[in-house]
């Protein structure tokens, strides 16, 4: 146990620091993870190589944790990946159980971020060896599954699809990027628009447009007026946090967590696909699946652990192959190179103590964002007691700011935003679906480059069904998570129809 | 036949055109369904419409805070950039763009302009940007307009 | 002149006002915080690397703030455009012309457009691998095949310097065999992770790779599916004998030196000469730049080097060190970019 030696108070010190630090930028709508990463990677410069990994793990574990918060109080998906944490943690937020969402939220949260880190360490060679063997196809396939999810998640399930689709056309604007593997031709513009759309819209801009920007377009639509007295209490007239609200769940945790360590592993797939999918089957295997998106605790857990299970996956990848499993260990991969040291396939024999070291950091970052952010919570919930004319504005400017860094200092970012918020605001109105729209723009991209690319290499129609036992197991599973979704469907048509 | 079959099974796809590829696939999915959604439902909603049981604004709709609303975001993302052009690269154009503009909307959307409310609205518009651009800028070197 | 000697002095002001933080060096004709745009958008890329440790010495060097932003070619390009008093400069590398040659979107002539600023280092890791249990175990081989009908599958980035070694191996396979150059077939992929699972998947014989990302997996047991073995690196063998003697991972420089272009690997780039291709990294220029503001950063990276420092920084991150000012590298990077054109264009019918 060499390594013990290298675990300094320091480490310990930094680890927690990142993590704080994380959760803060986290939980600011716009800033991101991968950002907080990013603008730390110069500081590790000059830390040794232990305690510059301790301080970007931290952010890491603590980026991702972070987003659930404005997810939950202010309907915005702090980072991508809390996207579906906002299908139930804003209605009960808006039930005034604000509290108890966020509670749930960050033990599902340590759940997920212990489970992934578990695995990262008991596995991480074995699973690397198997996420090889997920070629093109097999990439396309999960991409589709995560995909089915618009099905289940449309109110109306033919206007649901089309908002999906039309999500899917607008990730498409731009290049076909060569570091896709594309030929980088434009495509779906005009070209007065080439020099701001060459690489399209980027998500996180658009995504906080159509969450943040339009939400505030809206209430000044409704004349922003302040809550009522009565409302504004309400924070604590829900029913408060209960261990036992997990009862029932352990499946679902479980589940989840490996789903958002198994995605995380994949490169290439994306973080956000992680939660998504985890959603998508909890719905399928709900008891209640027409509840899920109205408030529902179980929708939180599935999300708020595969996001954070999402962490240890994306590790596995690049401890083990080189190659980043997300947007954030893509950024790592600097902090090793600036340290002078090599990812890849013999990383972990060759670097046993930091090694050991990263798995105690990150155990450590989720500990420390648990105990932090549970006993913070009760502050951090007041921000819906902040009045409007205060939380409004502040909103854009932080929506803007994130907007601009997301790609270090784009202005069209920032317009992105502004597109979006009033896209958002006209969407609803005329009956597009805005989720399902989110959803499609998150994954149209590798779903466009993986189909495309299975097509070219393989020549074949049927490669897509025959080309792996894999590839038969994931469309067993598309075909199920579409036949339960239409199910979905019917009972809650059913449900209301009785109702009424 | 049998060599029919396996003819439609291959595909080629020029790489030089393959960008076109997918857009294509997802726009003729678009254009079908769309054209369903219509056909369903093109006169119930132009009844709705007809009858003005639809409108597209919310009913009392605050068109001045919502017009205010949409000129005063663009002009702030205008400015940002015009300012940052100015004095480049120290987060200027954000700072000095976002203290009206706080100002400015939380100025339109509050109701009471009571003096306790005024003087908060103001430390607030100097203060929190103040305090962004300080932290995020300067201590974290984000970058800013 | 004046215009522009008033804005600035506007800007000074301004700056000393607002950000009394910032000290500046008496003779710096550039007022205020520099910020340089990388053509790349990935922060754990070479790219940034190399332009972060440039940066932060010459930043020390003439006291001033520089922040790196990796907001990719595109936006690099509409930023640098937009500000010609020399607060936004770019760092990119060879792809700035490569892209242009292989007539990619979004790319024009570096030289016309822009003024070439200094370079100041090499990436010397591009080259070419082949799975370990793969038929081919050298160029020779591969070209060989290929010229004998073969249809050999080279797994590369299109547009760009992934795909110039590609180029080159399909010339030597034109001027060895000619009309058997097409048996040389490009797999279009995107990622070094994409590029990889090609070859796991025997979509791809051979793969653009790099010393930095690869180099582990050319020391696995053959019996791994992931084990791979380099065929060529495209630097120069004089480039790649001036990193340090331990080289990178296990494999030493000598052992590097095997697969290097001129000395292990022979690809003519014609009669006459071998191609080779050193992946450099330099600053653009906005065109309207002062040659004051020019001839300021030539003199300062010039005494960066000087002093001898950042050599050795870039050296410990598998760099090679290469100053060249503005006009030198101006000079080199045409006639390379000229003798790349030739034979993209002679493949070109």
């Amino acid at each position: 146990m060499e390594f013990l030696e290298l675990l300094s108070p320091a480490f310990f010190l930094l680890a927690a620091a990142g993590a704080i630090i994380g959760i803060v930028f986290g939980a600011i709508p716009g800033m991101t993870a991968t950002m907080a990463v990013a603008v730390c990677l110069p500081l590790t410069y000059t830390l040794g190589l232990q305690e510059g990994l301790a301080l970007l793990l931290g952010l890491y574990v603590g980026g991702i944790s972070g987003g659930l918060v404005p997810a939950i109080l202010l309907n915005i998906p702090g980072t991508p990946s809390s996207i579906t944490t906002t299908f139930d943690g804003y209605p009960m937020a808006q039930r005034g159980e604000a509290e108890r969402a966020l509670k749930i939220c960050i033990v599902a949260s340590l759940v997920g971020g212990i489970f992934s880190a578990l695995v990262l360490f008991f596995f991480a060679p074995v699973l690397a060896d198997f996420a090889i063997k997920f070629s093109y196809v097999e990439k396309f396939l999960m991409i589709f599954f995560a995909l089915t999810v618009i099905a289940s998640l449309s109110k109306n399930i033919v206007m649901g699809v089309f908002s999906g689709l039309l999500g899917v056309l607008l990730s498409l604007i731009g290049s076909y990027d060569v570091s896709d593997g594309g030929n980088g031709e434009y495509r779906l513009m005009l070209p007065f628009m080439e020099p701001y759309l060459a690489f399209g819209f980027s998500l996180l801009p658009v995504l906080i447009g159509l969450f943040g920007i339009s939400t505030i377009i809206e209430e000044a639509e409704k004349g922003a007026k302040e809550s009522s007295q009565e409302d504004k209490v309400n924070l604590t007239k829900g029913k408060p946090f209960r261990f036992s609200v997990f009862k029932g769940q352990v499946g679902n945790l479980l589940r989840s967590s490996s789903i958002g360590t198994f995605i995380g592993m994949l490169p290439g797939i994306g973080g956000s696909a992680a939660s998504i999918l985890a959603y998508t089957q909890q719905k399928n295997l709900s008891k209640q699946p027409h509840k899920m998106g109205t408030g529902e605790p179980e929708g939180l857990v599935a999300s708020e652990s595969a996001n954070n299970g999402l962490t240890g996956g994306a590790l596995i990848p690049l401890l083990s192959l080189g190659i980043p499993g997300d947007s954030t260990t893509a950024v790592l991969i600097g902090a090793f190179t600036l340290q002078g040291l090599q990812v890849g396939p013999l990383f972990i024999g060759e670097n046993i103590d930091t090694w050991y070291s990263m798995i105690t950091a990150l155990m450590f970052a989720n500990v420390v964002m648990f105990v932090v952010m549970f006993y913070a919570i009760r502050y951090i919930a007041k921000v819906v007691l902040i009045p409007k004319f205060i939380l409004y504005p502040i909103i854009v400017m932080m929506c803007t700011v994130g907007a601009y860094a997301i790609n270090y200092g784009i202005m069209f970012d920032v317009w992105t935003l502004f597109i979006f918020g009033v896209a958002g605001w006209i969407f609803t109105k005329i009956g597009i679906e805005v989720a399902p729209l989110v959803i499609g723009f998150i994954l149209g991209g590798s779903a466009e480059v993986y189909f495309v690319k299975s097509l070219e290499s393989y020549g074949e129609y049927t490669v897509l069904f025959t080309k792996s036992p894999i590839a038969m197991v994931l469309w067993g599973l598309i075909v199920l998570s579409i036949v339960v979704s239409f199910m979905i469907h019917k009972k809650s048509k059913q449900h209301s129809g009785e109702s009424k | 036949m049998f060599d029919w079959f396996i003819s439609l099974n291959s595909v080629t796809i020029d790489f030089d055109t393959s960008h076109q590829f997918f857009p294509r696939i997802i726009m003729t999915l678009l254009l079908v369904l769309g054209s369903l959604i219509l056909l369903a439902n093109i006169r119930p909603v132009w009844r709705a419409i007809r009858s003005g049981r639809y409108q597209f604004f919310v009913r009392n709709a605050d068109f001045f805070r919502l017009l205010v609303t949409l000129v005063l975001i663009p002009v702030y993302f205008w400015s940002m950039d015009a300012i940052g052009e100015v004095l480049p690269n120290m987060g200027l154009g954000f700072l000095l763009a976002s203290i009206p503009f706080v100002f400015l909307m939380s100025m339109l959307y509050c109701h009471e302009r009571t003096r306790r409310n005024i003087t908060i609205i103001t430390a607030n518009a100097v203060i929190a940007p103040t305090v962004v651009w300080g932290v995020l800028y300067h201590l974290f070197l984000v970058s800013m307009p | 002149m004046k215009k522009l000697f008033q804005s600035s002095s506007l800007v000074l002001m301004a700056a000393c006002a607002l950000a009394p933080v910032a000290a500046y060096a008496a003779d710096n004709p550039i007022r205020g915080n520099i910020r340089v745009v990388i053509g790349s958008t990935s922060t754990g890329g070479d790219t940034y690397q190399a332009a972060a440790i440039i940066t932060e010495a010459l930043a020390k060097k003439i006291d001033t703030n520089i922040k790196v932003d990796a907001v990719g070619f595109s936006a690099g390009y509409q930023a640098l455009e937009r500000v010609p008093s020399g607060n936004t400069l770019m760092i990119f590398h060879d792809q700035a012309y490569l892209g242009y040659l292989y007539g990619q979107k979004g790319y024009e002539d570096p030289f016309a457009k822009w003024n070439i600023g200094p370079s100041f280092a090499i990436n010397p890791g591009n080259g070419y691998l082949v799975s370990k249990n793969s038929p081919y175990k050298n160029m020779d081989e591969i070209l060989n095949a290929a010229g004998n009908g073969k249809t050999v599958r080279v797994a590369i980035q299109p547009g760009g310097v992934s795909e110039i070694g590609y180029t080159a191996m399909k010339n030597a396979v034109r001027l060895a065999y000619p009309g058997q150059e097409d048996n040389l077939v490009a797999l279009n992929t995107g990622s070094q992770s994409d590029k990889n699972q090609a070859l796991f998947d025997g979509l791809a014989d051979v793969i653009n790779g790099s010393v930095q990302a690869n180099e582990q997996y050319t020391r696995l047991p053959a019996d791994d599916q992931k084990a791979m073995d380099f065929v060529w690196l495209t630097a120069k063998a004089s480039t790649i004998g001036q990193a340090n003697p331990n080289g990178m991972g296990e494999t030493s420089r000598d052992q590097l030196m095997q697969y290097a272009s001129g000395l292990g690997v022979n690809i003519p780039m014609d009669a006459d000469s071998d191609f080779t291709f050193d992946k450099e990294f330099f600053f653009l220029y906005n065109k309207r730049m002062s040659p004051e503001a020019i001839k300021f950063l030539d003199n300062a990276l010039a005494e960066v080097f000087a002093d001898g420092e950042v050599q050795e920084t870039l050296k410990k991150s598998f760099f090679i060190p290469n100053f060249r000012t503005s006009a030198e590298a101006q000079q080199h990077l045409k006639a390379k970019s000229d003798s790349y054109a030739k034979i993209i264009n002679s493949l070109h019918k």
